[in-house]
């Protein structure tokens, strides 16, 4: 009541945790995406090869 | 090494079921008892574990009553695996597997003789490591509620080690991939084994100690289960 | 595999934009709490992403069971994708968890019964992929895979319970006070929107990434069929 207590600055850890949930999450999609990219790369490679048979 | 044969039966399914369950669990005691070499790898290695456990954890007076039940589990933890390994795969090096597959009798016959012999194995191992551990620590680990414990963590053990160990034979990395997939299974097994030999050797009101057992003998019978359930899918060819 | 239907793309920007209203809540809306500061703002993703890998792990279970009894590879698709998002999405909120405990209780890791279980599934999924790495036929890789993650969906709950039991009649004290006391926090109302639209938001994401991944898995799978048919 003699003074306010402010609560203590953990707004590091915040950032940190953000930071890697957003990372982890970004990291992952990309993921997703290039091994899509290189399968369908792969797929149409495939089916020149098989034209060709 | 003999070749094993099972006969075609002419007695009703049940009692071939039970018979065949039986030869195979015979079949592994009996080759082991002549060349126990399994056997003796298993204890050497648990010998030199408990050795080990001395020199890494200043098991003193006072600390051996409490960490007696943890060392004790990671010692059979670890000899388990190597059990489980060279079983399966002595079967799937001879051939054994093929032949026991063509028999016709129910896979999980097979599934459950191995599991006898497999746990055989293991509590032989146990009841000599007990005794040796009792002298070297100077504790006394003839306790009845002790053993029933080891029993009936060895049979949750072996129950999934079985058959993890059927799959994990039959990939490239075989030895080195049942430890990885049996231990993170494995875990209430020895959470609830350590609590409770822990309890039994510190003398722990049987209150603390039920619950313990409950969850052994339910994940006991719940995995024998599955077990039962799944083999078929574990051995297809 | 062709375009992509109309309503994944459209998936795919509604999960984008639900993120973002996520993040505005947990970051801006919500208060500040009073004892822990801002550290606490991690909860809500904690939470979202722990329930987001809850749900991939029951997806996991049942597809297991599915392809057993049917035989018909698309559920080992799907059973792969539920357990590599799974797997991801543990991961973060273990590590949210360790975020949160650091300032909170001064420790990295407080062996939660939760979290501990969480850490103990990544295990099983790890050696969930190693298990199918080491296995060439597609038919038996697939077999395995399911077994394994029905023993694994059975053990996880037990795992949980024992853990549990265990730190009931042993509570692990964190530093002088124990984390029972320093550890809850009561949520306000403008909290609690934070709270349950995140579960909402990452409940979306996990069906769209679950969608986008399995698409994955079958262009996967017909790639590797092209690849035995031109081989020959």
């Amino acid at each position: 009541m003699f003074f306010l207590e402010t609560p203590p600055d953990t707004s590091q850890y915040m950032v940190a945790g953000y930071a890697i949930a957003f990372g982890v999450m970004l990291i992952y999609i990309v993921s997703i995406f290039i091994r899509s990219r290189n399968l369908n790369r792969d797929m149409s490679m495939l089916e020149e090869m098989d034209k060709d048979k | 090494m003999a070749e094993q044969t099972i006969t075609t039966p002419r007695h009703p399914a049940k009692s071939n079921y039970w018979k065949a369950i039986a030869a195979i669990a015979w079949k592994d005691l009996a080759a082991e008892l002549r060349s126990r070499e399994l056997l003796s790898a298993m204890l050497v290695f648990s010998l030199l574990v408990i050795l080990i456990f001395n020199f890494a954890l200043e098991l003193d007076i006072k600390t051996r009553q409490s960490v007696t039940a943890g060392v004790l589990w990671s010692t059979f933890a670890f000899a388990g695996t190597l059990g489980l390994n060279r079983s399966m795969a002595i079967e799937k090096d001879r051939g054994c597997l093929d032949g026991l597959l063509l028999a016709p009798v129910d896979r999980s016959a097979i599934y459950f003789g191995k599991v006898i012999s497999n746990l055989a194995f293991m509590l032989i191992v146990e009841a000599i490591v007990l005794p040796i551990y009792s002298v070297l620590y100077n504790i006394n680990l003839f306790q009845p509620g002790l053993l029933m414990v080891i029993l009936l963590g060895s049979i949750g053990y072996t129950t999934v080690g079985t058959l993890l160990a059927s799959m994990a034979v039959q990939t490239r990395t075989r030895d080195v991939m049942l430890p990885i997939l049996l231990f993170p299974v494995v875990v209430p097994i020895l959470i609830a084994a350590v609590k409770a030999s822990g309890g039994y050797l510190t003398d722990a009101p049987m209150t603390d100690i039920l619950p313990w057992l409950n969850l052994l003998i339910a994940y006991d019978v719940i995995f024998t289960a599955i077990a039962f359930m799944v083999f078929d899918y574990v051995v297809e060819e | 595999m062709q375009k992509k239907p109309t309503t994944l793309l459209a998936l795919d920007i509604i999960s984008i934009i639900l993120l973002g209203v996520s993040t505005y809540l947990a970051l801006i809306f919500a208060p500040t709490e009073a004892v822990m500061g801002q550290v606490q703002r991690v909860f809500y993703f904690h939470v979202a992403t722990a329930w987001v890998g809850m749900l991939g792990f029951i997806a996991a279970g049942i597809s297991g069971i599915a392809y057993l009894r049917s035989g018909d590879l698309k559920w080992d698709r799907v059973e792969m994708a539920a357990v590599e998002i799974s797997l991801v999405f543990f991961f973060i909120a273990i590590v949210l968890g360790a975020i949160w405990a650091r300032p909170v209780w001064n420790t990295w890791w407080t062996w939660d019964p939760r979290l501990t279980t969480a850490a103990i599934t990544e295990l099983i999924y790890i050696a969930y992929f190693m298990l199918r790495q080491g296995i060439e036929d597609p038919d038996r890789r697939a077999r395995f895979g399911a077994v394994y993650t029905l023993i694994g969906a059975v053990s996880v709950p037990i795992t949980f319970m024992a853990i549990r039991l265990f730190r009931t009649i042993h509570p692990v004290v964190i530093g002088t006070e124990s984390a029972e006391a320093q550890g809850g926090f009561n949520m306000t109302s403008d909290m609690k929107v934070a709270f349950f639209f995140a579960l909402f938001a990452f409940t979306v994401i996990f069906v769209d990434l679950f969608w986008n991944r399995i698409r994955m898995g079958t262009l996967a799978d017909k790639v590797e069929q092209l690849k035995l048919k031109v081989m020959q």
